[in-house]
């Protein structure tokens, strides 16, 4: 088992390494920089520009610049983002909880109504609700995340304003807010992002679920169990279910990820400032460290979310062996 | 699907009427009544979707910066609306009470107003305005403004409330110069730090001025939120608190003001423009700006940039290609009622702009016949050939800008028509920016905001401008234009400066090194609770201090008061 683990660690390193070196390099390779950027306008001497790029180390070969980020980030420091005007550490340290909160909340509600509405579905398997709600999941299953995010942030926010448009907290009030005020505008802030992280999400866990539930009652220990008195709907949940387990952990190993990645459209619908946008938007800005930085900290996350599946489906199912 | 007339005056008469009834406002806004004093107070939230990037307006680099510091940090004096640049004309007091011209003006004396204070309370002195200029000259501090005043020799120090500025030469913007491009920073904040590590220190984020308006917080990505300065010399702002709620993007900036999170927006969509003709709660607001934008040919070769461009280095197919043109046609078809044409090579709000100049007509048998004489004639595939080169270039355009690529498509189609074939290069801006710096183009949709100077002008159409860093992107070189821009710079008699100009811009035209397409109309939104006043075209929030929300029209957000940010 360690040797397992060590082997799978040095694995992950190698592909962080790789996917962080081709993210600098092909970085690089597009044309401008951070200086063209944020000095584009009348007075600007090439002098000035010449300065900025010292001043920033954009001066140097681009190995130099490669061996001195890397030698920094062994250290733990990523660099200094141009486009936040702050140390690379200090906006994913922002931003990475913002997302965490978000797509943590997301993923737990999805799990939870995706393997409920699974189980819901397998109880009457072909009937006329695992009909329709097939039908429903195939809708959200099918439905682009920004046009869900639009249609929530336009009906809630704009035609009946009961929720706030998008953002953390209320950008004026919430500073000036008892704490229990304050809990509240923000889980308002949270709903309409949550809902809709969620119901695309649970449409697709709910799909893998019943899929998953269909293959085990067909198998003779389930046949054995109903035989022996037990009703439907016990058996489904009690044995059933937990045997099914194994896809869905996998697919909740593999996102993971979206902890630290975000999600992006829904991030931008709802101006949620979370690691998918302030990547992204550090692309735009040709912001070589925040985008490396950012590639790492979610390359990271990618290679522990698959171990951690993979060790976690070895603990739920005692037939997979690690070696 | 086509769209008939009828339907489309259906749908953007309500926003013409609008517009149009704005324009008859010029520069002010609304005719309201005085704010009293009950109407002292209020919070106005301003919805946008960047961030700055410094409270130090040394270090700027975005238009917020400049706003945001604009509201921190005061000057000497305080250029007027019509923005005349020439002299001390219309220049209002602001840290200097009053001033002095020596007898050969190769210095000016300032007396400081002694009530000025900085938001931590120190009062401002002579020494913080000789700091500053060192601080923006020093190249170690990386500063834009530093190649603006580059004639002012030094400042020195008569008394701590009296400073005398010296220029190298005597010429008729100096004093504009002085004032309007070196904000007075606090020298007791900043001195202990190194030019070079200010960029990247704390003490460039504190936004400590002496603005009518002081930093209250900066929450990086959230929100800045400025307070009135109730200690003021120059008297509190009439709004409680201004507040920039930053978005990620514009859609959900602008998602954000609709929904009633913010009370302004600035540069709205003209497809957000019908919807907010509708609205009662907000409404329109025009302000003036100093940005046009223009199709530019590269007069050079991108390959070699010393050699001419193998098709615009030829005048002839310049004006050719000009006159293929429907200028009219295609900014209706852009901006519909809601575009303005550009009139040459110069925004129109500048004070020496002429918007009588005429330009190259609308033509195509005349561009065919140019053309034909150049010794381009039909080839295979109706495009036009000279000694084997086909009429073939690329157009670049920043592919964030939805009415450069709406121009470029209606250019092709307009070039086709008279045997040229046009290839659009859509990118994004840092390989646009990189491209255009580079010279690196055939032609491109460049668009530009002029600071309100005629030497600001002078980078983007003179030799010098061609060098790295300048802005003359099309390489345009005319010994008689710069002659002529050299005399208009250098005349202290301001209606000689606007015929130099004037004759400038004529030669630039007659050379069609450009074809001038639009200037883009400024239509911000704003609650309708919010009065406001005078708009400058170099910045509408230069007269935001004194923007106002009737007592009577508060909402939650107007009555927190100047309680401290917890």
């Amino acid at each position: 088992m360690r040797r397992y683990l060590a082997g799978r660690v040095l694995q992950g390193v190698g592909v962080v390494l790789m996917i962080a070196t081709l993210t600098y390099v092909l970085l690089h390779l597009a044309p401008g920089d951070p200086i063209t950027m944020s000095l584009d306008r009348p007075g600007v001497t090439e002098a000035t520009r010449a300065e900025w790029r010292r001043a920033y180390g954009l001066d140097r070969p681009l190995g130099e610049q490669y061996l001195r980020w890397v030698a920094g980030a062994a250290r733990g420091d990523l660099g200094y983002s141009y486009s936040h005007h702050r140390p690379v550490g200090d906006v994913i340290a922002e931003a990475l909880p913002r997302t965490a909160l978000l797509t943590g909340l997301a993923l737990l509600l999805s799990f939870g109504v995706g393997i409920a509405v699974g189980v819901l579905q397998v109880e009457r398997a072909g009937g006329h609700r695992d009909r329709w709600m097939g039908r429903v999941l195939l809708l959200l299953y099918s439905v682009p995340d920004f046009w869900l995010a639009l249609l929530a942030l336009l009906l809630f926010a704009y035609r009946i304003p009961v929720l706030p448009a998008g953002g953390l907290v209320d950008p004026v009030m919430y500073e000036y807010l008892t704490p229990s005020q304050q809990l509240v505008d923000r889980l308002r802030h949270l709903v309409l992002p949550v809902t809709t992280l969620t119901l695309l999400t649970s449409a697709v866990i709910a799909r893998y679920q019943r899929s998953a539930l269909l293959e085990v009652i067909a198998t003779d220990w389930m046949r054995t169990a109903l035989a022996k008195g037990l009703s439907w709907r016990k058996a489904v949940r009690r044995h059933a279910l937990r045997n099914a387990l194994l896809p869905t952990i996998t697919l909740a190993g593999l996102s993971l990820p979206a902890l630290a990645a975000g999600a992006l459209f829904v991030e931008k619908v709802f101006s949620w400032p979370g690691m998918g946008l302030v990547t992204v938007n550090a692309i735009g800005a040709r912001d070589y460290p925040l985008v490396t930085g950012g590639v790492l900290v979610i390359s990271v996350m990618v290679v522990a979310g698959a171990l951690l599946a993979d060790l976690v489906i070895a603990l739920a199912d005692p037939r997979v062996r690690l070696r | 699907m086509r769209i008939s007339l009828q339907t489309r005056v259906r749908r953007w008469a309500p926003v013409a009427i609008a517009v149009l009834g704005l324009a008859g406002c010029k520069g002010t806004e609304q005719a309201a009544t005085t704010a009293g004093p009950a109407d002292i107070g209020g919070t106005m939230v301003i919805s946008t979707a960047t961030d700055a990037g410094t409270m130090l307006p040394v270090l700027i680099g975005s238009n917020l910066d400049r706003q945001v510091t604009d509201l921190l940090y005061d000057r000497l004096a305080d250029i007027s609306t019509e923005l005349v640049t020439v002299g001390d004309r219309g220049f209002k007091p602001q840290l200097a009470q009053r001033w002095e011209w020596s007898r050969d003006s190769l210095s000016i004396t300032f007396h400081l107003n002694p009530a000025a204070r900085w938001h931590d309370g120190r009062p401002v002195r002579a020494s913080d305005v000789r700091f500053s200029l060192g601080l923006v000259k020093n190249p170690a501090t990386g500063s834009a403004i530093s190649s603006l005043v580059t004639n002012i020799d030094s400042v020195s120090i008569r008394d701590s409330l009296t400073v005398v500025a010296w220029f190298k030469m005597r010429t008729p913007e100096q004093f504009y110069e002085l004032v309007y491009q070196i904000p007075v920073m606090p020298e007791h904040l900043l001195a202990n730090t190194p030019p070079g590590e200010l960029k990247t220190s704390d003490v460039s984020r504190r936004g400590i001025g002496s603005g009518r308006f002081r930093l209250a917080k900066w929450a990086p990505g959230q929100r800045i939120e400025l307070v009135a300065d109730t200690a003021n010399y120059r008297g509190r702002p009439k709004l409680d608190r201004v507040v920039y709620s930053i978005s990620p993007d514009a859609a959900s900036s602008v998602t954000r003001f609709f929904a009633g999170d913010a009370d302004f927006h600035e540069q709205l969509r003209t497809d957000n423009l019908a919807q907010l003709a509708k609205d009662t709660v907000r409404r329109l607001m025009r302000y003036p700006n100093l940005q046009h934008a223009y199709l530019a040919f590269n007069l050079v070769d991108p390959a070699n940039t010393s050699r001419p461009h193998p098709i615009f280095g030829d005048r002839a197919v310049r004006r050719a290609l000009s006159m293929a043109i429907d200028r009219r046609a295609m900014l209706r078809n852009v901006f519909d009622t809601l575009g303005q044409l550009s009139y040459g090579p110069f925004p129109s709000k500048l004070p020496v702009a002429d918007t009588t100049l005429p330009q190259l007509p609308y033509d195509t048998a005349a561009a065919r016949m140019l053309l034909d004489s150049a010794g381009w004639v039909m080839g295979p595939g109706a495009v036009r050939v000279k000694d084997g080169r086909r009429l073939e270039f690329g157009l670049t355009v920043p592919n964030s800008s939805a009415p450069r690529k709406a121009y470029s498509v209606l250019l092709q189609e307009a070039f086709r028509r008279i045997g040229a074939s046009v290839k659009i290069e859509e990118m994004d801006f840092p390989s646009f920016s990189a491209k255009q710096a580079a010279h690196g183009f055939d032609t491109e949709i460049a668009a530009y905001g002029s600071d309100p100077s005629v030497s600001g002008f002078k980078q983007a159409w003179s030799t010098e401008g061609m060098k790295p860093g300048g802005f003359n992107f099309p390489s345009y070189s005319n010994p008689a234009v710069d002659a002529l821009l050299d005399s208009a710079t250098v005349t202290f008699d301001f209606a000689r400066t606007r015929t130099y100009a004037r004759r400038a811009f004529e030669m630039i035209m007659e050379d069609a090194p450009g074809v001038w397409l639009y200037e883009p109309l400024t239509l911000g939104g704003i609650d309708r609770r919010v009065r406001v006043g005078d708009l400058r075209a170099d910045g509408y929030w230069a007269t935001m201090a004194d923007w106002w929300i009737p007592a009577d029209k508060r909402s939650a957000r107007d009555r927190i008061g100047l309680r401290p940010t917890p």
